[in-house]
């Protein structure tokens, strides 16, 4: 019976070893496109991108392994994302489709059980192309592109021209793109709705003057003004990054001078490359020193608590600055929450600390908690549960040190005192032996 | 010649009382060895979980760190101070013994001596019976007393072996205090109440119901001064009891400054402050004796007592003095605990019994009861004041609370003894038979004449049997009506031991043996099957389930989490916070979404319930359930309410007439979820309710998943689902998921209506 567990313990081991392998140093990407509506040759320089930075010498060479399928073209064998429950690819870029499917295998389900998984997940519709898996996917996550056919169009000029210049400062998360280099980003497509959901990233939000509507229909307008998104991103609690365009004409060849260098800030956020930050650990212990281990917390005992951060800079680890890092010691609900102020620094990692502080006074099971999510950053939780005991027996002062208790301790002692000296005057001074012991011994 | 007969009857007597005492003592321990024969050696229900555990925690620990344990595995995330909210004295006294056992060289497992710590102590609260009972007549009421406290199924429903509770010791505490507070009452002597008040301590430590011997002892005292019975001896004996008892008492840390604040012991402080003045009167009346005295000690009396109580009420007034507790007040009236404090009438041992408890607990002594009381009545001496006031109480007491019988019980078998010795002092006393002697010839055996030896022993035992036959005279009709009658009497009475000992065996083994845990149940064919889910299931969390997960079940079973399961539980048997159990009562009745987001509020990752719909069994939570609305309605009349549960005609139903709170309730998904479905056609039949369940009745579960059910569905076990790595809302999110799974598709897409952004 062991004999035989270990045996699978070891194929298992092995079949590990081997997925890992498989998508070891490179990054597995998806590539599922329609021949109807997307020529892939117009797009040479985007998937260069991927294999090689262009813009930003500083950073590594990427290496994404590419995969392209086309729906409807005989490629099902390849439109698919799992094989015995094994995740494929690590990617997944999806461009407008006008198909009613993805294919058999990937369905909505399907999608967020990927997404679910750690997959990123970059959504490329257009006003042609926009399958319903992916729209009920985005849909789920509080991103409702415009329906087929309705177009992003400037209410102030007429006609059919729905090419739009779009400053940078409608770039509104800093960890997508920091804005150093001013842009004047080409788009040509359609918008999208946000709800409030709180994963949400707003990345590119329309022109203040534009209108997203279906000019055939009477329906009304999907989006006006800057209610308006044009690139959109979702971060699940896993990490994992969803990102959409509304665009496909917004990565071609013919833009990509205008976009590139957007697009490669875009595909480095949406595929995890960049503004991924990580917590190398949150410790706390009593501020001589000593750990919780050694001697268990008490009421108002002094503690110091720590957490080093760390970001990705595209290579190798780097210290995470910021001001807003925040801890929290709460009982069901927080009895402190203090800004943590920058410590020590060490190669890849910037610690965070409270400074000494004075755990409440009040015992119970205590929750050591720093939540670190910012919109476009990666999530980083630590959550430590530990007992606060109560003031042992002889743990309070003794009476004789409060002084209010003198009073007490001294009615005490002349009590005792005074009750000696009775019984000692009271056998000396009784000369005779009393009446009554006289009667009871007779 | 008969001194020496006296002598060796005297002898014969010792050694036939010891053969008594070792046989009550065999009777008293072997009999409640049913629940361990029947089952085997585990630890009963619920309470004696937690002292289990605790002892674990003592004999693991030092007792420095069992004083000032922070319990952080219970009462999450408060944890509990329960070092200083238990009565440690039944943990130490199995502490000691495991020690003392280890130290001779005997190591047993303490789960055994925990086990066994009852029955063992049982022996010693019939001998302490015999010493109170010989205390109010003679030795002979003392052993019947004794035999009839060994096996009255009263005292055994507390104390059979498995049964580690407080009670299980604090009874024969309670024994041996009042027989030392009887003793030293008598005599006076200071000795005999310093045992009184040490004893006092020992019970103070070891269980809440010594309020009542703080109660007892000053009522005696009270009504002897009243009766005109102040003595010196009384005075000695109460002010050290009272002294030390009361200092002692002090030290067990959960009682700490009660004993001066709490109103519950304000009686005692009231006649140890009375009895200084009585006294004083009382000396002052030995020196002045004129009938002024009268006059002036009615005045001052008056005075004392007028401004004694308004003292009280302005003490109590202004905070000084802790106000009655709530089970105080459901003492007096019954109906005070189901309005003002649900969770202690949710308690069935709170709850007033049934007459036929009554006969069931104590059979024919609850009509010897109050013939013996009536017997005391007569004679009246001081110490049967005492038994008269215990009498009293406790009958009122144990009427109120089924708990109570347990104190009542030994006073029972104390008045019932001394009722049936008295009637056999008289039609036992077949002495008509024997030559008629004088009976003042008879003297007391002096020393010098101790020269017999054992043969001349048994030749005087030969002289008396002849004696017998010698002086046997038939003639008189007279005589042998009055034999008959004694005969029939005494043959009747008999009967009646006879039976009463058949009744407390046959109560015994069947009903008070069982530990609850296990539950016995029968074959088709008759044999007994063993219904073990609850080890099954708390086994199962135990090794499947992380170390720190936090199990939410109703407060009835946290003790049996934590010591059977080892996990961290939010509410356990020790009640001590109502606003926590009715978090717990909130989640059970709201509906699923709301449930989760209280429970996750509080780290839950399991939800334990308890169904006996499959099995029929009366006791699952769902029967519970109302109380668990009650009290939490309690503490949010807005958000529960108890007649939403109800249907229009004010029915309890769980079928498909249900309401539609009681249908989305958590509580009625976790203990239906799929239950339907295991019954052809979907149509459930819960065994308990008699209802039946349709599958439409049972909605779906979304925010929890299924991870455990035993064997016959007894206890369900269900994990919170993490959250939404999507961030949506489990229920939105299984919508979704069904309508796809239906394949139900929208061609038209509408603009979403969406709250603006912010």
């Amino acid at each position: 019976m062991l004999r035989r567990m270990r045996a699978a313990l070891a194929l298992f081991v092995m079949l590990f070893a081997a997925v890992n392998a498989l998508s070891g140093d490179s990054v597995n990407t998806l590539v599922i496109y329609d021949q109807r509506v997307t020529d892939l040759e117009n797009y040479t320089k985007f998937f260069k991108s991927l294999k090689e930075s262009s813009y930003d010498k500083s950073s590594n060479q990427r290496e994404y392994r590419v995969q392209f399928a086309a729906v409807n073209n005989g490629d099902a064998e390849l439109l698919q994302l799992y094989r015995n429950d094994d995740k494929l690819y690590d990617n997944l870029i999806i461009f407008p489709l006008k198909t009613r499917q993805i294919s058999k295998e990937i369905s909505t389900a399907k999608l967020l059980e990927f997404y679910k998984d750690g997959g990123d997940i970059l959504a490329v519709t257009s006003p042609e192309g926009l399958v319903e898996p992916v729209r009920l996917f985005l849909n789920e996550l509080g991103i409702y592109p415009s329906p087929k056919n309705a177009v992003l169009k400037n209410f102030n000029e007429d006609g059919p021209s729905s090419k739009h210049q779009i400053s940078i400062a409608n770039s509104v998360n800093k960890y997508v793109y920091d804005g150093t280099e001013e842009l004047n980003l080409e788009y040509d497509g359609s918008s999208a709705l946000l709800d409030n959901g709180e994963y949400i990233v707003e990345i590119l939000r329309a022109p203040r003057e534009s209108v997203c509507k279906n000019t055939n229909s009477k329906e009304e307008d999907w989006s006006v003004g800057s209610q308006g998104h044009l690139i959109a991103g979702f971060q699940s609690l896993t990490n994992a990054r969803t990102t959409w365009v509304g665009s496909s004409s917004f990565f071609d060849d013919e833009h990509y001078s205008a976009n590139g260098a957007f697009i490669e800030e875009l595909t480095k956020w949406a595929f995890s490359e960049k503004s991924v930050i990580r917590s190398v650990g949150a410790t706390h212990n009593h501020a001589s020193g000593a750990s919780y281990e050694e001697i268990p917390y008490k009421i108002k005992d002094e503690v110091v608590y720590e957490i080093g951060l760390s970001i990705w800079d595209g290579k190798k680890w780097a210290p995470f600055s910021a001001d807003d890092v925040q801890f929290e010691l709460r009982l069901v609900d927080p009895y402190y929450r203090l800004t943590l102020s920058p410590g020590r620094v060490t190669e890849d990692t910037q610690y965070y600390t409270t400074g000494t502080f004075k755990l409440p006074d009040h015992h119970g099971m205590f929750t050591f908690l720093t939540e670190y999510k910012r919109s476009g950053l990666s999530f980083v939780t630590e959550s430590d549960t530990r007992a606060i005991r109560h003031l042992a027996n002889d743990e309070y002062p003794r009476s004789y040190e409060i002084t209010n208790s003198w009073v007490y301790l001294t009615a005490i002692g002349s009590v005792i005192i005074s009750f000696i000296l009775f019984v000692v005057f009271f056998i000396a001074s009784s000369k005779n032996i009393p009446v009554d012991s006289v009667k009871k011994q007779q | 010649m008969r001194q020496s007969t006296l002598l060796a009857l005297e002898s014969f007597q010792t050694i036939l009382k010891a053969l008594i005492f070792v046989a009550i003592f065999g009777v008293a321990i072997s009999t409640r060895l049913f629940s361990v024969i029947r089952f085997e050696s585990i630890i009963h229900e619920f309470d004696p979980w937690f002292n289990f555990r605790a002892t674990k925690y003592l004999v693991s620990h030092s007792f420095y760190e069992f004083l000032n344990w922070f319990d952080d595995r219970t009462w999450y995330p408060l944890g509990r101070v329960t070092g200083g909210t238990l009565y440690p004295g039944l943990m130490t006294t199995s502490g000691a013994i495991w020690h003392i056992l280890r130290k001779i060289g005997l190591p047993i497992d303490i789960r055994n001596i925990c086990v066994l710590l009852a029955p063992a102590f049982s022996g010693f609260t019939a001998w302490a019976t015999y010493e109170f009972t010989k205390e109010l007549k003679d030795s002979s009421a003392g052993l019947l007393a004794a035999a009839f406290m060994a096996i009255a199924p009263g005292y055994i429903s507390r104390s059979v072996a498995g049964s580690y509770d407080n009670e299980a010791i604090a009874i024969t505490l309670l024994m041996v205090t009042f027989m030392f507070w009887i003793k030293a009452q008598k005599t006076g002597s200071v000795l005999h109440s310093t045992l009184a008040a040490l004893f006092y301590f020992y019970m103070v430590s070891a269980w809440g119901g010594y309020v009542f011997i703080t109660n007892l002892i000053p009522l005696h005292v009270f009504i002897l001064i009243l009766m005109g019975r102040y003595q010196s001896k009384l005075y000695t004996a109460y002010t050290t009891w009272y002294a030390i008892g009361t200092l002692a008492s002090m030290q067990i840390p959960f009682v700490g400054f009660l004993p001066i604040r709490s109103n519950d012991h304000m009686a005692a402080l009231g006649v140890f402050g009375l009895i200084q003045i009585v006294a004083l009167g009382d000396y002052i009346k030995s020196q002045v004796s004129s009938e002024r005295f009268r006059v002036v000690m009615m005045i001052s009396l008056a005075l004392i007592i007028s401004v004694g109580i308004s003292g009280l009420f302005l003490l109590t007034y202004m905070g000084y003095i802790a106000p009655w507790t709530g089970r105080f007040y459901s003492l007096w009236d019954t109906n005070y605990a189901k309005i003002h404090i649900p969770i202690i009438a949710s308690v069935s041992e709170h709850q007033p019994p049934a007459w036929p408890s009554f006969f069931f607990d104590n059979q024919f002594l609850i009509w010897l009861f109050p013939a013996g009381v009536f017997l005391l009545f007569l004679e009246l001496k001081d110490e049967h004041v005492f038994v008269l006031a215990y009498s009293v109480l406790c009958s009122y007491f144990a009427g109120v609370m089924i708990r109570l019988m347990l104190t009542l019980t030994p006073i029972i078998c104390v008045t019932g003894a001394i009722a049936i010795s008295k009637l056999f002092d008289i039609y036992m006393d077949f002495s008509v038979l024997l030559p008629s002697k004088p009976v003042n010839e008879i003297k007391p055996i002096e020393t010098k004449d101790d020269v017999k030896e054992s043969a001349a022993l048994s030749e005087e035992d030969d002289d008396y049997e002849a004696d017998l036959a010698l002086d046997y005279e038939p003639s008189s009709k007279a005589r042998w009506f009055d034999v008959a009658a004694k005969a029939i009497v005494s043959s009747t009475f008999l009967v009646y031991l006879f039976i009463f000992v058949y009744h407390c065996t046959y109560v015994t083994s069947n009903f008070y043996s069982s530990p609850s845990v296990v539950m016995p149940s029968q074959n088709p064919d008759g044999s007994v099957a063993l219904i073990d889910d609850f080890r099954e299931a708390y086994y199962w969390l135990r090794m499947n389930t992380a170390e720190d997960a936090k199990v939410a079940a109703w407060w009835d079973y946290g003790y049996q989490i934590g010591g059977m399961a080892d996990r961290t539980t939010l509410v356990d048997n020790n009640t001590w916070n109502n606003t926590h159990i009715a978090i717990v009562g909130k989640a059970m009745s709201s509906p699923e979404e709301k449930a989760y987001e209280i429970l996750k509020a509080h780290d839950v990752d399991y939800v334990l319930v308890v169904f006996g719909g499959a099995l029929g069994y009366s006791g699952d939570d769902l029967n519970k359930f109302l109380w668990m609305v009650r009290i939490s309605e309690g503490i949010w009349p807005e958000e529960v309410k108890e007649r939403n549960f109800f249907t229009d005609k004010g029915e309890y139903r769980v079928d498909s007439q249900a309401t539609k709170t009681m249908k989305d309730s958590l509580m009625y998904k976790l203990s239906y979820h799929d239950f339907p479905s295991i019954y052809p056609n979907g149509v459930g039949q819960d065994r308990t309710r008699n209802q039946k369940i349709t599958v439409n009745d049972v909605g779906p579960l979304d925010y929890f998943e299924e991870v455990f059910t035993s064997e016959i569905w007894l206890v369900r076990i269900y994990k919170l689902k993490s959250p939404d790595a999507l961030g949506r809302d489990h229920g939105e999110a299984a919508t979704f998921d069904r309508t796809l799974q239906s394949g139900v598709k929208k061609r038209v897409v509408k603009k979403p209506t969406l709250e603006l952004r912010v």
